[in-house]
């Protein structure tokens, strides 16, 4: 079982390149909810500069801490996540590039779960004053940040409905199908196929398996011809195959046409 | 106590075939399983693939060797 850091995303002062044209992931995924205006895109370039390199593994924010700001990733992959006092972790969310998360986090005290980075990631944090002005300045971004808090429970739930209701194979070909279709609607799959930060035992953690049955998953996909994983590059062999055996539908996404078919 | 294994061979799907179920007493209180090369540096260990009660865990467990297992079984039902 392989174990430790996985931080071959490719960091670069750019915003992510693939398939030849640059994407700014955070307006891609905003703009795919509502169109917006130039100025709008402008605003969102404005408050997503500057953002900080973190490291791969590094809590960005801890449970009890104090919210200081929303948390957006430009680039890489970062978890949510909470602990037992036992050491056993559940992974509960990614957040891949152009997520955010807790838009609404300034009538919090403290926060009731940790973020960290999975790959080393570009983070920006922004202020809640910044926040209001943005949305107060371009409604089509209030409107397209309360898409993506919606589509945030959803996936809660269909990963719920994941742990709760499906096989350990089913679980984990779900994951890499949901991973697919969100990082194909930001411009970051390449070849049917996309990066693959986590280790064996962050799948493990957050499709509630050990990493003997996510390895006995992994072979058994591989067997199939349905993926191929070298490394941290996951390739998608059989799409439709994958998609039947996770019984994958991306509804709960609200992508529209974006989703692939 | 008396702790007694017997070894079956499991269908797990995959590489892992080896396996031993453990009585106590007469009663199957667990199911062990021999890891085999997919798991790479954990090849070789016993995995609690089932543990029923008192050994029923929900973090994952394996063992060096069956002494080990047998010690942490015989701990836990105690």
């Amino acid at each position: 079982m392989t174990e430790g850091p996985g931080s071959e995303m490719a960091l670069t002062d750019q915003p992510m390149r693939s398939t030849g044209s640059i994407v700014h992931p955070f307006i891609a995924k905003l703009d795919g909810f509502v169109a917006l205006s130039e100025a709008a895109k402008g605003a969102l370039r404005q408050v997503s500069a500057g953002a900080q390199l973190i490291g791969p593994r590094i809590d960005l924010i801890r449970e009890g801490d104090l919210p200081d700001g929303a948390i957006l990733i430009t680039e890489g992959i970062a978890c949510r996540y909470k602990h037992r006092a036992n050491g056993a972790r559940q992974i509960t969310a990614y957040l891949l590039p152009g997520d955010t998360c807790d838009l609404d986090f300034a009538p919090l005290r403290e926060m009731d779960d940790a973020i960290a980075t999975v790959s080393a990631c570009r983070v920006v944090r922004i202020p809640a004053a910044a926040l209001n002005e943005l949305t107060a300045n371009h409604p089509t971004i209030a409107q397209a940040l309360r898409m993506t808090a919606l589509v945030d429970k959803a996936t809660l739930r269909e990963w719920l409905l994941n742990i709760g209701s499906r096989s350990a194979l089913e679980r984990i070909a779900h994951l890499f199908c949901e991973l697919f279709v969100r990082l194909q609607t930001v411009g970051l799959t390449v070849d049917g196929g996309y990066v693959l930060p986590m280790t064996q035992g962050d799948l493990a953690d957050t499709a509630g398996l050990s990493s003997v049955h996510v390895n006995r998953s992994l072979q058994a996909l591989r067997r199939l011809g349905v993926i191929d994983l070298k490394g941290k590059t996951l390739t998608i062999l059989d799409w439709p195959r994958l998609k039947a055996i996770a019984e994958f539908k991306p509804n709960y996404l609200h992508l529209g046409e974006r989703a692939v078919a | 106590m008396k702790i007694r294994v017997q070894p079956v061979q499991i269908a797990t799907d995959s590489d892992d075939r080896e396996s031993l179920l453990v009585f106590s007493d007469e009663s199957l209180v667990a199911v062990l399983v021999r890891l085999s090369s997919l798991h790479g540096r954990e090849a070789g260990r016993l995995f609690l693939e089932v543990g029923f009660g008192p050994l029923d865990s929900c973090v994952p467990l394996s063992f060096a060797n069956l002494n080990e297992a047998e010690a942490w079984i015989r701990r836990s039902l105690r």
